[in-house]
């Protein structure tokens, strides 16, 4: 381990381009995962029988596949098949349906979460389905899903280390600690900078995510 | 969609051996799954131990501990193992090795650091389920054996553990779901397990050997298998852990019970 310090200081640049990476994937597969994710929660809560159907196999499917099955599925996979997505949108396309599963399943225990007698209230007073949801129903939902969604971003930023370094082959964090072990042959210290990297990512999100779980309790 | 709806892209399937080649490496991930939770289960137990011991010292280390290797991502955890753990470990476990297991587990060096690797970091994160479920037991449980004048080791023993241990049940099989999805990250070090079989049946030098003959496996199609078959395993599992989770319920009434979200404890009040 004597080669530490000049290890970073020697590569500071590509590690730190390596880091934008994994934000800049973990960044866009949030959107991606947010909009499918409450999507499909929207189809398993739906008063609808097909729809909750369709909504129950999305998250099954999504949830039960490995993500590098994904991945590749959605790179070499789909590029086969003579779809051509582009190594950006063919990993965040994979990350986000993948964590969108997980979203959908945090939306919709949320909303199961808050009484069934409330919702036949706001009924009884004469609210319509969508008031209900939108009045009534979500805003409580939204604080039960907060720290589970935050436990999800960081669940996100290790999973980008799978879709990078799949066949997708974007440079991430953890594909600079490889090319850099590669050119130095000092595996310890290359992939010790690494995970100081993706620590610097998840620890203050865990510490984030403690503090709202504690703040946005609900006493019940 | 016409490309992938078309017969003639899933004749694969039913050529030679193809599907049961599939179905036989499977069984490479299952193994490795069902040894790294045995491993996992003892060592989460002891660091969970650790994590809520008095010792404040003990407590803080392990707390540590546990925090970064649940933080790290697993794929990164793997390949350093692969690449850093010295050769003669590896070969060790090439001679030391039982003979029931399959000869691609039996016979790769690299078994030995994607068991250590996947192990360090499913303990932890076991630590902290084992960890969940003590906690979940209301204090008062503790206070009434330490009343009855049992001491600490022996109120963990018989009144907190065995109702903890029941507790964890279904967020340790949901554990063991997201175990078997990582363990298809072996491919990685080169491990012959379902996802590297893929790429032998989609591979025009591999299939011919498999499958007896030249029909085209493409690779969309044949990852959409892979993954169904993984599918197809973890929805019995969650199957499993629902009905353990209700049984649960029943048996003990309206308890808290922990569930696991990809790696992350939830308890789940009544």
């Amino acid at each position: 381990m004597d080669r530490i310090l000049p290890i970073i200081t020697n590569n500071l640049d590509i590690y730190v381009s390596g880091l934008l990476v994994t934000l800049q994937l973990v960044g866009i597969s949030f959107v991606v995962a947010m909009v499918v994710g409450t999507l499909v929660a929207s189809f398993r809560i739906a008063p609808a029988k097909p729809l909750n159907w369709i909504g129950g196999f999305y998250v099954e499917t999504f949830r039960n596949v490995p993500l590098l099955v994904l991945s590749i599925i959605f790179s070499a996979g789909l590029l086969r098949a003579g779809v051509s997505l582009g190594r950006m949108s063919a990993a965040s396309a994979a990350l986000g349906l993948y964590t969108a599963a997980y979203i959908a399943e945090a939306i919709r225990s949320g909303v199961s979460a808050v009484s069934k007698g409330q919702i036949e209230a706001s009924l009884s007073l004469g609210f319509t389905y969508r008031q209900t949801m939108r009045q009534v129903i979500l805003p409580q939902a939204f604080r039960t899903v907060i720290p589970p969604i935050g436990n999800l971003i960081i669940a996100m930023i290790k999973n980008s280390a799978i879709v990078a370094g799949s066949l997708i082959a974007l440079t991430d964090i953890l594909k600079v600690a490889r090319v850099v072990n590669s050119r130095t042959f000092a595996t310890n210290e290359a992939f010790f900078w690494a995970g100081v990297g993706y620590l610097l990512l998840t620890i203050p999100a865990t510490i984030i995510v403690r503090r709202l779980e504690t703040r946005f309790a609900i006493k019940r | 969609m016409g490309y992938l709806f078309d017969p003639a892209n899933w004749e694969w399937i039913f050529a030679g051996r193809n599907f049961m080649f599939l179905l036989e490496r499977f069984l490479n991930n299952i193994i490795l799954a069902l040894v790294v939770m045995a491993l996992s289960l003892i060592l989460g137990l002891v660091i969970a131990l650790m994590r809520i011991s008095k010792n404040k010292i003990t407590s803080t280390v392990t707390g540590i501990w546990i925090d970064v290797w649940r933080n790290l991502p697993v794929l990164l955890i793997l390949l350093y193992f692969g690449l850093a753990l010295p050769q003669e470990v590896k070969e060790f476990w090439v001679d030391i090795a039982p003979g029931f297991l399959p000869p691609q587990i039996k016979g790769s060096g690299q078994v030995v650091a994607s068991i250590i690797a996947l192990t360090i970091y499913n303990s932890a994160v076991i630590a902290e389920i084992f960890r969940a479920g003590i906690q979940s037991l209301e204090r008062g449980q503790g206070e009434a054996a330490a009343a009855l004048g049992l001491p600490y080791w022996k109120a963990m023993r018989i009144v907190i553990l065995p109702q903890g241990l029941r507790r964890m049940v279904p967020a340790t099989v949901g554990q063991l779901i997201t175990l078997t999805k990582d363990t298809s990250l072996v491919s990685i070090l080169a491990i012959q397990e379902l996802v590297a079989a893929g790429a032998i049946v989609n591979s025009t030098s591999g299939s011919p050997f498999i499958s007896g003959s030249d029909v085209p496996a493409p690779i969309l199609q044949v990852y959409i298998v892979v993954g169904g078959m993984f599918v197809v395993f973890n929805l019995a599992l969650s199957l499993l852990s629902r009905r353990l989770e209700v049984r649960e319920r029943k048996r003990a009434g309206d308890v808290e019970t922990i569930t696991g979200l990809e790696d992350q404890i939830a308890i789940k009040p009544v």
